[in-house]
């Protein structure tokens, strides 16, 4: 008990501090934060994909359809659960689970704040990219398992894809270690926290540390990151027209599910190692150019303020429902959400939890900007060929991100940094 | 390749002018979809729907006079009149009145052809049924209107 009490005032990850208590905590309210986060981005994605194509979207489960994800949840869980007869059963079992594992795992390392990480590894990035690409085993595993066409294509497709993308991620990713080590003691780091301590140190993001080849390294992770996770424009492996649903074609009800939560999952997961290596982690916008106390407060009254102004939207969202006795429920119920947020927003101005909550709080926003590109790609793109992929990773991706890591590695051999 | 295509194609400059249309089009207002059960939409003021006949709206009788004119005017033959001559009056009144929808293809020759203004192709256009039988509209489905199912609580 005084262990997991006095925790609270040492400035140490759980891992660090071996406390097991606050370890497992930390594990379950990522676990739920990443729950969350899949739910309301299938929402979100349905939402911002159908009003890009000048649709609705999802408006009849709740109010604007904000119950639909729980809705297909429930049919998900509901849904007779299939094994085609052909299929090895063993492996067919053990692929979604592989690749929910990977997924899961990854966020171990992911820093959320200073001391807000399940632990601190000093080989945090390597950790993260070794487990992350383990998925494309689960993904192997189901296409080969279901025994049948179509997902042994999609899983080929796949696998090739992600290799093929992998090592420009990888090459991009040791252009941003490379600048870790331009701190004045000019030691580098693959730890995840210690990266963007670099940062703050340098008082810049590496994405504009050496303009534009930080750019550079940036712009291949988050193409890199694109195709890693099977997203459109390179959602190949499981393209609708061509290949019924990839992979997971012979995959229904709660093991689907655990495919679809998998790649909501990885996207966080890339997403959270571009907002760190690039974007400054946890930082606040302009931590030194707008240094200070009062700029301290006025930044930090940020995550209360989101939630304020998201409980004005579904305030406003109450006052523009139709007046129809059958709205009254649907008016109840946004109303009731409107109330919770703002609750919420509440419970963010207390000091304690204010100043907790910051790091998280811009960690988070930065990474919901990239989930955001995600669906705008999405709603943009259209889904590349295979050759074509094959050449942008090959000829356009990897001889970039050689030139820009030959650029990286050599400039402050010459004490040529800017 | 001149100096501005290979500047579009290093900038990408196409594919942010994809994106910028894309995120233009999330205003709200530009959405066409009407949410159908609860908001109707606007039928063209020359429509041909649901047949009707009329009733005198002061006596509740009919206007039709049973002159069969409708039936002949129909191409598709699909409208029955049958009525019975009133001794009394000396007057043919109406008895059934029986339309085929399934077959009607909404000419309005018989709207054109009755001389009483009674047969009408309103506006109505929920027309769907759950059977072949409950297209063969009688007299009285004829003067009440459809009745399609209200999807409201």
């Amino acid at each position: 008990m005084q262990s997991f009490l006095s925790y609270l005032n040492s400035k140490l990850t759980p891992g660090e501090a071996g406390n097991f208590a606050w370890a497992t905590i930390y594990i379950l309210l990522i676990f739920t934060g990443i729950s969350v986060a899949v739910i309301a981005m299938n929402w979100l994605e349905r939402k911002i994909l159908a009003h890009m194509q000048v649709r609705l979207g999802p408006m009849r489960v709740g109010p604007h359809g904000l119950l639909q994800p729980i809705a297909d949840a429930l049919k998900l869980l509901i849904k007779e659960d299939i094994m085609p007869a052909e299929a090895d059963r063993v492996v067919f079992w053990l692929a979604p689970v592989i690749v929910v594992i990977t997924a899961f795992t990854v966020f171990i390392v992911v820093p959320f704040g200073p001391t807000h990480a399940v632990t601190d590894m000093n080989i945090g990035v390597l950790f993260m990219l070794g487990v992350s690409s383990l998925g494309v085993l689960g993904i192997i595993m189901a296409g080969w398992a279901s025994n049948s066409h179509y997902p042994l294509m999609g899983a080929l497709r796949s696998s090739s894809q992600m290799v093929s993308y992998e090592i420009a991620m990888g090459l991009a990713v040791v252009s941003a270690i490379l600048m870790t080590t331009l701190t004045p003691d000019g030691v580098g780091t693959l730890s995840m926290i210690k990266i963007v301590q670099a940062q703050d140190q340098q008082q810049t993001w590496f994405l504009f540390r050496m303009f534009p080849f930080g750019f550079l390294a940036f712009f291949i992770f988050a193409v890199a990151m694109v195709a890693e996770t099977n997203r459109a424009p390179f959602d190949l492996p499981e393209a609708e027209s061509e290949l019924v649903a990839g992979f997971h074609t012979e995959y229904s009800g709660f093991r689907w599910s655990l495919f679809f939560l998998a790649e909501y999952a990885a996207m966080l997961a890339v997403s959270a190692i571009a907002v760190t290596l690039w974007l400054g982690g946890w930082m606040r916008p302009f931590p030194h150019w707008l240094a200070g106390d009062g700029w301290d407060a006025f930044f930090s009254f940020f995550p209360a303020a989101t939630f304020f102004l998201l409980a004005l939207i579904a305030f406003f969202g109450t006052v523009r429902m139709p007046k129809h006795p059958a709205f009254r429920i649907q008016k109840a119920g946004l109303g009731a959400f409107a109330l919770v947020l703002g609750g919420i927003g509440i419970v963010l101005l207390i000091p304690a939890v204010k100043d907790r909550i910051q790091d998280i709080y811009w960690f988070v926003a930065k990474v919901s900007v990239f989930q955001y590109a995600y669906i705008w790609y999405r709603g943009t793109f259209p889904r590349y060929r295979f050759d074509q992929l094959m050449k942008l990773g090959w000829k356009v991706m990897i001889p970039m991100g050689v030139a820009v890591l030959i650029v990286m590695a050599a400039a402050p051999a010459f004490n040529f940094v800017w | 390749m001149t100096v501005k295509e290979i500047t579009r194609k290093v900038l990408l400059l196409d594919l942010l002018k994809g994106l910028a249309v894309t995120f233009r089009n999330q205003n709200p207002k530009e959405i066409y979809t009407e949410q159908y059960p609860l908001q109707r939409p606007r039928v063209a003021e020359r429509y041909r729907g649901a047949p009707r006949l009329g009733v005198n709206p002061d006596t509740n009788e009919t206007l039709c006079i049973s002159c069969d004119l409708c039936a002949l005017a129909c191409p598709e033959h699909l409208i029955v009149v049958t009525s019975e001559r009133n001794p009394a009056t000396r007057r043919k009144e109406l008895t059934t009145f029986t339309y085929d929808l399934s077959r009607c293809m909404f000419c309005g020759l018989c709207e054109d052809a009755c001389p009483t203004d009674c047969l009408e192709l309103t506006q109505d256009f929920e027309l769907a049924s759950y059977s072949r039988e409950g297209m063969i509209w009688d007299r009285q489905t004829l003067e009440r209107g459809p009745q399609p199912t209200k999807y409201e609580r």
